[in-house]
């Protein structure tokens, strides 16, 4: 179907080529899965063979071959005007972003039309938007007449990306190009929409072309694989045969990164646990204003009454998916939100009822480590003034001399160089940054950390490092965690108790290893289910005898 | 512990992309002639004589006639010069500059005092009569308001039509020589833009910074108070205070800083409603650090950028409102001012021209400099236009 | 969104006020004050004459009480809602509706209702016909420079547009009339005011002597142009140059003959010969905006020539012709400071939406790159430029002021600059209530807008 070889893609005014010598083939009806992290150049590959590169890319060098009606045609020799008529018709594409890929102005039914108009012109009027509700009813899109005449903003990220697979198929193309179309959504979506995927290609004898970072899809739905490592294929074969006998350094490398085959962690030291944070009925609401003199008319309830102890050495994971409210959880604990109800107890001290300085000196011991490794440093500040100043806030350390040592020292325990402390934040990349926000936490020596959403925007190779250098501090200094995540596998890994939450309240709560065994509430069963596992796959496979 | 090499900070970076851009670097160039020009003034263009020697031997009425203005910025001049060569943080230096002018200023106005009367006659009078042996003149030998009244047929003329006296860019309706009153406009038109600018920056950035972190009621009332002073038209609040305030250069500095400010404000507002939210800062606050540390050193150096951009575009319309106000007749009677030579342009029946040609060259030219520059500051700030010389950090990978 | 309009309308009103109070401040502030010292001063009269009016105008305008006391009686004039006062300027009558009253000016005499009446429509003429020709050039020009970004038009436009902005309206409107306005060089157009003194007895449209004069002429002008136009779009550039040389050479040589300045044959053949260059390269140009536009004002001028030179009838230029000829160079000149800040916006938008996700999704349903940027980023970039525009109108009043004075036209910005010379209490106070109504206006007006082109705004 397409045939991809020695595909050479270079910047303009560079050397180096992002992408060399790729080459693959995928066979019709089959779902083939490039896999690489960040920077490997997967993307790059996919907007190579649609040619929508932006203009700071040379034409890219190579053949891309389609097979059609006609024949083969060779998709890079093409002009542009035969390139219009093979996109959107022969190939379609979906990208990772569904709350910006959208037009914002036209509605739904408008833009999917608009395929029809170009590609499909002897359709007329009725018969195009006949067909196009018949493709939303296709993704299974709840009420296709009402959401024909809406906007996108008025969709969910979920429903969003329907559109965009609708879109994308209502020519029915041979060949469906997918760049991380699960990335952005929560895990239960994603699982829905690869299934419809999976279901959609089997029904049309399509061939897709998935683009991911998860290992895991690769095993729920890829029957081939393969694997990009910056710039170039090192290893491509049938899906599970690869996952389950990597060839490659590299791609054993990632497969060994995945949290579920990590080495185990080191134990906490023996000794007393005490008790370090008691939570209860925490509230956090905000009020919605409406009419003419902003009154509230009603509550958005981002965490209504979660209750949870939490003891040293100890790390409760929070898992909920988009808007659960477990990160306002974890700033409400810090009252950097401040709560709207409920009690939180450091040491048998309340914390909610502290006046500003108390609650300056009691940060010491709570400290906090962010999401997004791009903001979480403030970008004018030397390393070393990011990593003293709290100590001086805090009097720890007789004088400036006696803090740099103790900076040092922190660096080391992430296996950060000594030089780090005379750089900028600019000049690192997204990991040693996140290792530099854990730096920051850990200098004030707190007694819990808690991590938000920590390692969700790293590859999984990073997230590997990341995850052994908390176990470790965790053995040694008795640190206990409040974990917020959304990845399950991370979950499984890290911790020892977890917290499920939806939609602000808690779910379930307990040992990590009985809930995922044994799970109590219905919306565990239903989350833990749709997470992609790849032992689970590969397993499922052997059994039916495919390896 | 010996410290490293430091790798450039933020303000060098910035400062280093600005340069690059040929734009920034012309627009600098021009703003230095201009200082240099306000600066040496009454060396350059002036009726008194740098050197004379007559029967008496050698004199200098020029440094005599030194006004307390004159010396001041000559003095800060030179200690700017110096303090730019001297180690030490960039903060500390400007704060010594700012003190150092602050005593200068002081010693001058106690110290120098020039004659009260001047006539401008003399030396010319004194030359034709032979009573000098040697003199060394001023490259313009006129000086700003010097109105030629020993020549009886003075008005507006054209850039060397005259025999006898030459005067490049012409004379204005009272005689003056243009060139000569250019230039000793240029201080007019620096200092009021940097002093309005500079009131304008002061006031929008704690009224700012006091609406974005608190928010709140301070918000509501502060947002009010923008909108009032957006509301109004500017200029017409302008021709207000100095139709019935009367006309000094300090009013209209103050007066131009105090209708300026919403602007800035806006922005230093809207940029701490998006700091407050930035996980650094969240981080500091839950480090435990102090409120002034906050503030002032994570939230305001990182808000600065695009007030910076809007500034240098401040300093170009506080400039383009004096000579507005100058030209409409409302600006300063005595002293020269560009915007008052362009209202010459058109007062009487004929057309002329080098009225409008080269005072208005001049305002044209400053303002289009100070655009440059904002626009260079504008792109140097701006992430996502990068010359591609420093690549943006790679996304988490190891 | 009635509600949001409701309050938006409810909002103004402390705005407004404060507005009235800061200027108010201002006035009573500063020395002399509102006081009848400052309306008699200047007069030559009698001490016993000046007590006498002085006693008059306080009478009149209430000038002898405490400031506070005068702005509340103001205030009192121009709400809707308030006390009612009779002659003697004592209170009477019950708290009822009442028409409001923005009082007499000092200076003319005359109710300020009426002097805004007829100040106001000139000042918005100006401005209403600004702002489409803004709009649509900044369009223009910016689309195109995003669309070839980083190439030469894109550079190139950059420093023009700054450059453009950074000439002062002073400037430019006083090199307007000296140049294009004054008999020492071309005199294309007049030199100020509205419109000349005989034009205010002529016939609303042109007159012309024989019925079908004018027809013609415009049917001539009109084939002219279409012909042209055609021609631009359609002919080589080869072509194109060698027409635009022609006809920039004529124009050139025809210019350089009405100047007073140019007297020998080489002064003659200079302006030709610059003319032809310029003429020759705006030939070739690729922009087909700027082409079909100077092609065909080319061809317009070309097709009424022939005609005045066939049809020898004369032709009266009626009211309308006169008055547009009078408001070519304020136009011009009130419009190009914000056309070339708009247009930088534009750039900046339609680049920022080229670049945007659901663009590429665009691009990746196989649309053409000429439909993705009118079908989908047009609409898109628009939104930021509406917002601005609410800022457009305040700046486009204060360049009424500076171009009302040089234009010598008598419209509200000429006004206000009298009020304020004159401390005409009444004329300030009630100029400031209506610029800074019609500014709130236009944000409110702006927002509307917004909410209108974007579905994803709603206003409750």
């Amino acid at each position: 179907m397409l045939r991809v070889q020695d595909l050479t893609i270079r910047l303009r005014h560079q050397d180096q080529p992002l992408v060399e010598g790729v080459s693959f083939a995928i066979e019709r009806g089959e779902l083939f899965c490039l896999v690489g992290e960040s920077g490997s150049g997967k993307s790059l590959t996919a907007l190579a063979i649609m040619r929508i590169l932006d203009r700071g890319f040379l034409p890219p060098s190579g053949q891309v071959w389609l097979k059609g009606q006609g024949g083969t045609q060779d998709l890079l020799t093409l002009d542009e005007h035969g390139m219009e008529g093979v996109r959107g018709d022969r190939v379609g594409m979906i990208f990772q972003e569904p709350m910006t890929s959208l037009n914002p102005v036209w509605t739904v039914g408008q833009q999917i039309m608009e395929v029809l108009r170009l590609h499909r012109p002897e359709l007329d009027a009725e018969a195009a938007r006949r067909r196009t509700l018949e493709v939303l009813a296709e993704v299974q899109l709840p009420d296709p007449e009402r959401r024909f005449e809406e906007f996108p903003h008025k969709l969910s990220g979920g429903q969003r990306q329907r559109v965009m697979i609708a879109m994308a198929l209502v020519a029915e193309p041979d060949l469906l190009i997918a760049d991380e179309p699960t990335t952005a959504l929560d895990v239960t979506i994603q699982a829905e929409i690869l299934k419809l995927i999976d279901r959609l290609r089997e029904k049309n004898g399509m061939s897709v072309l998935l683009i991911t970072h998860d290992f895991g899809v690769v095993a729920q739905v890829g029957d081939r694989v393969a694997v990009m490592h910056r710039g170039k294929l090192v290893e491509q074969g049938a899906a599970r045969t690869v996952i389950a006998n990597p060839g490659h350094v590299y791609t054993r490398q990632l497969i060994r990164a995945l949290p579920e085959n990590l080495p185990p962690l080191p134990p906490v030291s023996a000794g007393s646990r005490d008790t370090l944070l008691e939570v209860q009925g925490l509230r956090v609401h905000f009020p919605v204003l409406k009419g003419l003199l902003r009154r509230p008319v009603d509550y958005v309830r981002a965490v209504d009454d979660v209750s949870f102890d939490l003891s040293a050495g100890e790390v409760l994971a929070v898992v909920g998916e988009s808007g659960s409210g477990k990160t306002t959880l974890g700033r409400a604990v810090l009252r950097l939100i401040e709560p709207t109800g409920g009690s939180v107890r450091y040491r048998g001290n309340a914390m909610e009822t502290l006046d500003r300085k108390a609650l300056r000196k009691a940060r010491r011991h709570l400290q906090v480590v962010f999401q997004d490794p791009a903001s979480s440093l403030n970008p004018r500040l030397t390393i070393l003034t990011t990593l003293t100043e709290p100590m001086a806030a805090h009097d720890i350390g007789a004088d400036h001399d006696e803090r740099v040592e103790r900076a040092l020292k922190v660096l080391e325990q992430v296996a950060l160089p000594p030089d780090t402390l005379w750089r900028y934040p600019h000049e690192f990349s997204g990991g040693q940054r996140q290792r530099i926000g854990i730096a920051r936490a850990l200098v004030l020596d707190p007694d819990i950390i808690i991590c938000d959403e920590v390692t969700s925007a790293l590859d999984v190779s990073v997230q590997a490092e990341i995850l052994q250098i908390l176990g470790r501090l965790r053995a040694e200094r008795k640190l206990a965690l409040l974990f917020i995540t959304h990845n399950m596998g991370v979950v499984e890994y890290l911790s020892d108790r977890m917290l499920v939450m939806k939609d602000g309240r808690m779910e379930e709560i307990g040992a990590t290893a009985e809930v995922i065994a044994r799970p109590k509430a219905d919306y565990t069963r239903h989350l833990l289910s749709a997470v992609p596992r790849v032992a689970e796959h590969l397993g499922r496979a052997a059994a039916s005898g495919q390896v | 512990m010996t410290e490293q090499p430091r790798s450039p900070s933020w303000s060098r970076r910035i400062l280093g992309e600005v340069l690059l851009r040929w734009g920034a670097r012309l627009g600098l160039a021009w703003i230095a002639l201009l200082t240099l020009v306000a600066v040496f003034a009454p060396l350059l263009a002036n009726t008194h004589p740098l050197l004379v020697e007559d029967a008496e031997g050698w004199h200098s009425p020029m440094l005599t006639h030194l006004t307390p203005a004159d010396t001041a910025l000559l003095g800060a001049f030179f200690l700017a010069l110096v303090l730019l060569f001297s180690p030490g943080a960039p903060l500390w230096r400007f704060l010594s500059w700012l003190g150092g002018l602050a005593l200068i200023g002081a010693l001058s106005l106690v110290l120098v005092s020039p004659p009260a009367l001047v006539v401008y006659e003399q030396y010319r009078e004194a030359e034709a009569r032979g009573e000098y042996q040697r003199v060394v003149r001023a490259p313009i030998p006129y000086s700003a308001k010097d109105y030629l009244r020993d020549y009886a047929d003075t008005g507006l003329e054209s850039p060397r039509s005259s025999a006898e006296r030459l005067h490049w860019f012409g004379t204005d309706e009272n005689g003056a020589d243009v060139l000569s009153r250019m230039i000793h406009a240029t201080r007019i038109a620096l200092s009021i833009g940097f002093i309005a600018t500079g009131i304008a920056l002061v006031i929008g950035v704690i009224l700012g910074g006091l609406m974005g972190y608190f928010s709140g009621i301070v918000d509501i009332i502060g947002m009010r108070l923008v909108e009032i002073f957006e509301a109004i038209p500017t200029l017409f609040l302008l021709l207000t205070f100095v139709a019935f305030f009367g006309r000094s250069l300090y009013l209209m500095m103050l007066i131009i800083g105090l209708t300026s400010w919403s602007g800035y404000a806006r922005y230093v507002r809207a940029e701490f409603l998006r700091l407050r939210q930035q996980d650094f800062v969240q981080g500091a606050i839950a480090s435990g650090l102090s409120l002034p540390s906050i503030l002032f050193r994570h939230m305001l150096p990182n808000g600065m950028a695009p007030i910076l951009v809007a500034a240098s575009f401040g300093v170009a319309s506080a400039i383009l409102a004096e000579a507005t106000l100058s030209f409409l007749g409302l600006g300063l009677v005595d002293d020269p001012s560009w915007g008052q030579m362009l209202n010459q342009a058109v007062q009487s029946s004929t057309f002329n021209w080098w009225m409008a040609a080269f005072p208005g060259g001049a305002i044209f030219l400053t303002v289009f400099a100070y655009n440059l520059i904002g626009e260079a500051l504008r792109d140097a700030v701006d992430p996502h236009s990068q010359s591609g010389r420093s690549a943006p950090p790679v996304k988490a990978a190891a | 969104m009635i509600t949001y309009i409701l309050r938006r309308l409810l909002l103004m009103v402390p705005t407004l006020l404060g507005i009235t109070v800061v200027v108010f401040v201002v006035m009573a502030a500063a020395p002399g004050g509102i006081s009848a010292l400052s309306l008699v001063e200047g007069q030559n009269l009698e001490p016993q004459a000046k007590k006498a009016l002085e006693d008059y105008y306080n009478r009149l305008y209430g000038l002898d009480q405490p400031a506070p006391v005068q702005f509340g009686r103001w205030l009192n004039n121009i709400s809707p809602v308030g006390f009612a006062q009779d002659d003697t300027g004592a209170l009477t009558g019950w708290p009822m509706f009442k028409t409001p009253d923005l009082g007499l000016s000092f200076r003319y005499g005359r109710p300020v209702t009426d002097l805004i009446s007829e100040r106001l429509p000139i000042t918005l003429l100006l401005n209403v016909l600004s702002i489409p020709l803004i709009y649509v050039v900044a369009i223009a020009v910016g689309v195109r420079a995003a669309t070839r970004r980083g190439q030469a038009f894109d550079t190139q436009a950059g420093v023009v547009l700054l450059g453009l902005w950074s000439i002062p309206t002073m400037l430019a409107g006083v090199l307007m009339i000296g140049f294009l306005a004054s008999d020492q060089f071309w005199q294309w157009f007049p030199t100020g005011g509205l419109s000349r003194r005989a034009a205010l007895d002529m016939p609303f449209l042109p007159q012309a002597e024989f019925w079908w004069t004018l027809p013609a002429l415009l049917a001539l002008g009109f084939l002219a142009a279409s012909a042209f136009v055609v021609f631009s779009v359609r002919a080589g550039r080869s072509l194109r140059a060698g027409a635009g040389l022609l006809l920039g050479g004529w124009a050139g040589l025809a210019m350089a003959q009405d100047l007073d300045a140019v007297q020998s044959l080489a002064g003659l053949v200079l302006g030709g010969v610059a003319g032809a260059g310029i003429g020759a390269l705006l030939g070739r140009s690729e922009w087909l905006a700027l082409r079909i536009g100077l092609f065909g004002f080319a061809g317009m001028l070309i097709g009424f020539k022939t005609a005045g030179w066939l049809f020898s009838g004369g032709v009266a230029s009626g009211f309308l012709l006169d008055r547009m000829w009078h408001l070519v160079l304020p136009v011009v000149c009130l419009s190009y400071g914000g056309l070339a800040f708009l247009a930088k916006l534009s750039r900046s938008a339609v680049l920022e939406n080229l670049t945007a996700d659901y663009a590429r999704t665009a691009r990746a349903k196989g649309v053409g790159e000429r439909d993705v940027l009118w079908r989908h980023v047009f609409r898109n970039s628009l939104l930021p430029l509406i917002t601005v525009s609410a800022t457009l109108l305040p700046s486009l009043l204060a360049g009424s002021v500076i171009v009302e004075a040089i234009f010598s036209i008598e419209g509200m910005g000429k006004l206000a600059v009298e009020a304020v010379q004159t401390r005409d209490r009444e004329l300030v106070l009630s100029i400031t209530l209506i610029s800074g109504l019609l500014t709130l206006a236009g944000y409110l007006l702006a927002d509307l807008a917004y909410a209108i082109v974007d579905p994803r705004v709603s206003y409750d």
